[in-house]
């Protein structure tokens, strides 16, 4: 579905990376690797064509994403490795506005099931700013279900995070990609997932 | 009617987003009306002058109070990615910053209009003037929110000096002063000054979604 191909990226006059290829389809999950500065993050904002590639293609179902950016834009959710909930209002506001701007149909029943998985839900009517980073990192993730969307695109999901709610993340992204999703992320730490495709920007 | 709906919610975030910072339009309207206070002060409490220069006095307070609130335009959405996040759902950046604008008029500027009332009777203004005020402040305000867009996406290309976009602000506005003030102070060409406000008007909102829409997406790239 998504296909780049030999995409070079530079920024004010320098290298980021260059001649990255990626295909990814249904069921399939990407990690990207490579030490602090290696372009991890360049290189999502280039797929979700917010940067604009020094050279190469990329093309979403058979199109350049550019001409096929409406339908490639609502089958996409990007989680980055800030937090884009209000923090000072509740959690149970952000979802509800969540809810509204991303026209979700996932119930509230749902959310709540989430959220106590998250071990969240006795934090419904607290306030963003009095939740710990960890916490606001899970409430984060959240919007990957609520907004239901195929291809899912993550910087450094695993930060801040315990190993339980590490665990927790890895079966979603298992459940995700059994349901014919996609998956590209950036981490340090590699998943303890099987079949993970790796590029490594460290070797450029 | 998707696209509509969208439209509503994002304004319902918007209210949301203001609600929180009530405090914050409650501390401008009171810096708003202690500043009309101290020209009161220094001006002397003859209410010739006060007359006289009372609508040039809330002209200008009204743009100084507004270009306190610029810096909270993009710059919260902006740090903590949520433009990037309306962007990927379908709102162009150019889109962003027209409802932007629609959201500050209404819950920023808004504000200000309701205490006309109570600041033209601090400064001896007549009633018949102050329904002429009200209209070029409606106007006017809409105009200064369309600066405040283009001047506080142009801030978030510039990290340095946060005080560049409100300097623009005041900078462009000049213009709608004198058209406003000359509004309400000479009667015979009230048509004429309004007819010129309102072409400012649609000028400035034709350009402001293509300058801020530019300025938003350097940002977001450059970030």
């Amino acid at each position: 579905m998504l296909l780049a191909q030999n995409i070079t990226l530079h920024r004010s006059g320098k290298e980021i990376f260059k001649d990255i290829n990626i295909s990814l389809g249904d069921g399939k999950i990407i990690i990207l690797k490579g030490k602090n500065g290696s372009g991890k993050t360049s290189l999502l904002k280039t797929i979700l064509n917010i940067l604009e590639p020094s050279s190469g293609l990329i093309y979403w179902k058979g199109k350049l994403i550019y001409k096929n950016i409406n339908d490639y834009y609502n089958n996409l959710t990007y989680i980055a490795d800030k937090t884009t909930s209000l923090r000072q209002l509740t959690l149970y506001e952000n979802i509800k506005i969540w809810r509204k701007i991303f026209l979700s149909n996932v119930s509230y029943d749902q959310i709540k099931n989430i959220l106590s998985i998250l071990k969240l839900d006795n934090y419904l009517n607290q306030k963003i700013n009095t939740l710990s980073l960890g916490e606001t990192k899970k409430f984060e993730l959240l919007r990957l279900i609520i907004e239901n969307k195929k291809f899912w695109v993550l910087d450094e999901p695993f930060t801040n995070l315990d190993f339980e709610s590490i665990k927790i993340i890895e079966q979603t992204f298992l459940d995700h990609v059994n349901n014919n999703g996609f998956i590209i992320f950036s981490s340090h730490q590699k998943p303890d997932i099987k079949n993970v495709e790796e590029i490594i920007l460290d070797k450029l | 009617m998707k696209f509509i709906k969208k439209i509503i919610n994002f304004y319902f975030r918007e209210y949301k987003v203001n609600l929180s910072g009530i405090f914050d339009i409650l501390t401008n309207i009171t810096f708003f009306f202690i500043s009309i206070f101290i020209f009161i002060f220094s001006v002397g409490p003859e209410k010739e002058t006060l007359s006289l220069l009372g609508v040039g006095i809330l002209w200008t307070l009204l743009l100084l109070s507004s270009t306190l609130s610029l810096r909270k335009f993009y710059q919260d959405d902006f740090e903590n990615g949520s433009l990037i996040v309306l962007h990927l759902n379908g709102f162009s950046f150019e889109l962003i910053s027209i409802l932007k604008t629609i959201s500050h008029f209404f819950f920023v500027q808004f504000p200000f209009m309701m205490s006309i009332p109570f600041a033209s009777v601090l400064l001896d203004i007549s009633l018949e003037k102050m329904y002429d005020l009200f209209l070029s402040f409606v106007i006017g305000s809409f105009i200064l929110s369309c600066l405040g867009s283009i001047s506080s996406s142009m801030n978030l290309l510039n990290k340095r000096n946060y005080l560049l976009g409100s300097v623009m602000v005041l900078v462009f506005s000049i213009p709608i002063i004198i058209f406003s003030v000359g509004l309400i102070n000479i009667e015979d060409n009230f048509n004429s000054l309004i007819n010129i406000l309102i072409g400012l008007l649609l000028i400035i909102f034709a350009i402001n979604p293509w300058a801020s829409g530019a300025c938003l997406k350097l940002a977001i790239q450059n970030n």
